[in-house]
This record gives structure tokens, sequence and C-alpha cells, in this order.
């Protein structure tokens, strides 16, 4: 892992009231590569992917010590700029979530909110985002029709290039393809390879066949620890903890 | 523990390689027997033998791409099945070079003489015999530590190999063979050979048990 790293995290610790979602958790995430978080439920994988954009600051009674460093600065400060943040580290959630609007105005949605009223100007971005979300084929004849009307791997694709929009470093995406059926999810793993040229990608996935097919390295989280980090060839097949070795061959409990 | 009928799957397997691995060694043992005995039925019964260890070689095959393609097996599961799936090839091809000793013990005229110092010859024939044996044990112990002294051993192997060639090819040069003889000199050069390589495939196994117990690939030349 000599890349140049994109987040540097040190020492992260969360708790949700007294609990302690997080422990200690150190993890450098490189530049333009594809970094899977595994572990059981409840083992601190969302919970560590939402802090990188500052969205456990939603929940009540939420204590974070410790530093995210990206470009530079502690995230966790409390004088950062999240909403500047959350446009430089994107978000893709389990469940597609398009707003009830046009195509176009889903994607257009994010650069008209930073300022970009030119008809040409958004028009320029919501092509090249929804090509880059490889979605531009399938629906460039219908911009204007409601994206409701769009199937869930196409919905899902269309939040993709609806974050692409705002031109983010980072793209966060918790279980991107679970609701999903293989066809669409395959799309889905197509597109984060193809991605990981121009953006930096974490993805949390419970499918460790899909960390394996799409990520260039997997960290492991067991009861808040980040039990293991290591590529992913490394990982899954010669995994250096015994609780990574019990949890990627299924063994667990 | 979860998963117990693939947990269950993969012992089998892995007692399938073993089952199959003690059928070669007890073949390799009958052939050398034969050899020194000999003793030509028990020649033609390994020959015989031979279709007992390529059946195993296509079940067991068959059981690793069913847990491949069924199980998504990871870490040292996954290490285990392609471990099985390379050795039953090593395994299998011992078994054929064993087929190709008795053939020759069969031709060669009885009694077998071996036309050079028979210390040496004896030797080469229980080192090879050990480490085929010791290279089952090592898959079934996971004994790593055994598993890397195959490659010194072999070494000694491929120098009495060489020695023994040397003296065989010196007799016949030297006119030491009478022309009944030289047949049975070219078979003995044959089966040496056919003993180099079997010890060959023995390395083998022992690389491939150092990958599978410790994942790393540089056992895989």
């Amino acid at each position: 892992m000599n890349n140049s790293i994109e987040i540097s995290v040190k020492n992260l610790n969360l708790w949700f009231g007294k609990f302690q979602a997080l422990k200690n958790v150190s993890i450098d995430i490189q530049k333009n590569q594809v970094t899977a978080l595994i572990g059981p439920s409840g083992c601190g994988k969302s919970t560590f992917i939402k802090t990188l954009d500052r969205m456990n600051d939603l929940v009540d009674n939420v204590k974070t010590t410790g530093e995210v460093l990206y470009q530079g600065t502690n995230i966790l400060d409390s004088d950062t700029d999240v909403v500047e943040l959350r446009k430089q580290i994107g978000m893709v959630f389990q469940k597609p979530n398009p707003f009830p609007k046009s195509i176009f105005d889903n994607v257009a949605y994010g650069p008209r909110v930073h300022g970009v009223r030119k008809k040409q100007n958004l028009n320029e971005v919501v092509e090249r985002s929804l090509k880059a979300a490889a979605l531009w084929e399938e629906v460039k004849d219908r911009l204007n029709e409601s994206a409701l009307r769009l199937s869930g791997g196409q919905q899902q694709r269309l939040c993709i290039a609806r974050l692409l929009a705002v031109e983010p470093e980072v793209l966060l995406m918790d279980e991107p393809a679970s609701a999903l059926d293989p066809i669409a999810t395959s799309k889905i793993e197509d597109l984060i390879y193809e991605l990981k040229k121009d953006y930096t990608i974490i993805i949390v996935t419970h499918n460790m066949q899909q960390a394996a097919r799409v990520a260039t390295n997997t960290a492991f989280f067991y009861l808040g620890e980040l039990v293991e980090y290591a590529s992913t060839i490394d990982l899954f097949e010669r995994p250096r903890d015994k609780r990574t070795e019990d949890y990627v061959t299924g063994k667990f409990g | 523990m979860a998963r117990t009928r693939y947990v269950r799957k993969l012992k089998e397997l892995r007692q399938n390689v073993i089952d199959m691995g003690v059928l070669t060694v007890r073949s390799v043992e009958d052939v050398l027997t034969a050899l020194e005995m000999s003793d030509t039925a028990l020649a033609e019964c390994v020959i015989a033998n031979d279709d007992e260890i390529n059946n195993f070689d296509r079940k067991i095959e068959a059981q690793c791409m069913t847990l491949l393609a069924l199980e998504q097996p990871m870490a040292k599961d996954l290490r285990m099945i392609a471990t099985s799936l390379k050795m039953i090839t090593d395994l299998e091809r011992i078994g054929d070079f064993v087929v190709d000793i008795a053939e020759e013990v069969v031709t060669m005229a009885k009694p077998i003489r071996i036309p050079v110092s028979a210390t040496k010859f004896n030797e080469l024939v229980a080192d090879v015999k050990l480490m085929v044996a010791d290279s089952i044990e090592t898959y079934a112990t996971g004994n790593v530590q055994q598993a890397r002294s195959f490659e010194a051993r072999d070494d000694r192997i491929d120098f009495l190999f060489k020695n023994i060639v040397e003296s065989m090819v010196n007799a016949l040069a030297q006119g030491k063979c009478s022309t009944e003889t030289v047949a049975d000199v070219a078979s003995l050069l044959f089966i040496i050979r056919y003993l180099e390589r079997i010890a060959d495939h023995a390395v083998n196994i022992g690389n491939r048990v150092c990958y599978m117990e410790e994942g790393d690939r540089r056992y895989l030349k």
C-alpha cells in the first residue's frame, strides 16, 4: 500500500451515549482506489463511513475523539464547513433515494444549489455526470421523465450521477447494491471499477464476493475495532488475524 | 460452528486426498518391492491398481470444483482446495510413473540384476519412497518444517540419480554388460529417471503444503 493517501484516520473513537461504536480506529485510505469495509452487522463499518462525511452529526448524543485528516485538516473539528465537506465527500446509500423530480433535475440539483444557473452549463454537467455513471445511453431520450420511473439499478446509478455532478473527490457507498438484482449489481460494480480512475471510493458491503471483486484494499471491522486492513487478495487469501479468517470463511460464532 | 455442511465437505475432501495419497504411497512401495524381488505378478497388480488412483483424481477434482462453484471458499479453505486440486495432479503423475516402472519390471529378465553399486541404488530407492510418504504426511499434519526439507532431500536424490546414470553409462561404454543385459540396463536407466521425477512431484506437494498452511506463494515455483 504505497499509493498516496486521500484520508488518514488516526485513533478514532466514537460513542453513541455510553455505547462505544468505534474503538481506536486508525486507517489510511488510498487515493483513486476502492477500499471495502466488511464485517458482521453492528461491527461499526457504517458508523465509520458516516464519520467520513460527518453524517453521525445528525444522531443525538454522539461523541468522537481522534482525527480524520482530509486535505490537511481534521474534518472532525467543529469549524469544518460540513456542506462543503459533503460536496467533496459524497454518500450513496443502500436504497436508491432519487428526488421525486425529473431525471434531469435530480442530476442538476447539486450544481444548482452550488450556484450553476446557465442552462447550457447545466446541460453539460447532467450529460457528463450521467455518462460517468453509465446511465446516459439509457435515459438520454427521457431526461424529463420522473426519476421514480427508473428501475432500482438505474435509480442507484442516477444517485451516483447526482453525486458526480458536484465534482466530489471521494465517494462513500453504504451497501450500494444490496437492494439490486445480480445484473444491476454487476453494472454498479463495473461502474465502481471505472470511477476509481477519477475518485477515491470507500464501500461498505455485506457481500464478501463483491468486496473481493471491486476493492483494492479491504478492512475487516469487528465489535467497533479495525481488526485487519490489507490488500484485498491478502485479506481473502491469507488473513493474518484468526477473527478475519473465521469471518471470511463463514465460520464465525 | 457455522456452515456445518460446508465444513463437512471440506473434511471429506481432505480425507479423500489423504486416501489417494496413501494409495499412491502403497503403489510406489509395491512397485519397488516388485523390482527388488523380481516379482512380475506384483508389478502387474500395481499396473491394475492405477485405475483406482485415477478415479480418485477425477472424484477429488469434481469435489474441488463443486466447493469452488457453490461455497465461495476463502482464506485457508481456499488454499486447501487449491492445494488439493493441484496436488492430485502430482499424485496422479506419480501413479503414472509407478506404472511405467512396473511395465519395465514386467519386461526385464528375472532375476533383475543391478549392474552398479547396489548401495547407491538402494539409497535412491529408499529416499524416494520415504519422501513420497512424507509428502502425504505433511499434507495431513500441516508440518511446514518437514515440507521445507524436501528441496534439500531432492538435491541428494538428484545427486544419486546422476551418479548412478554415470556408472551405468560407464559400464555400457566399457563393455561390462553382455548383449542380453543391455536392454535391462536401459530399463534401469528409465526406472531411475522415473524415480527422480517422482521425487520432484513430492517436492511440489511439499511446496503446496507450505502455501496451504502459510499462504506464502513464494513456495509455488
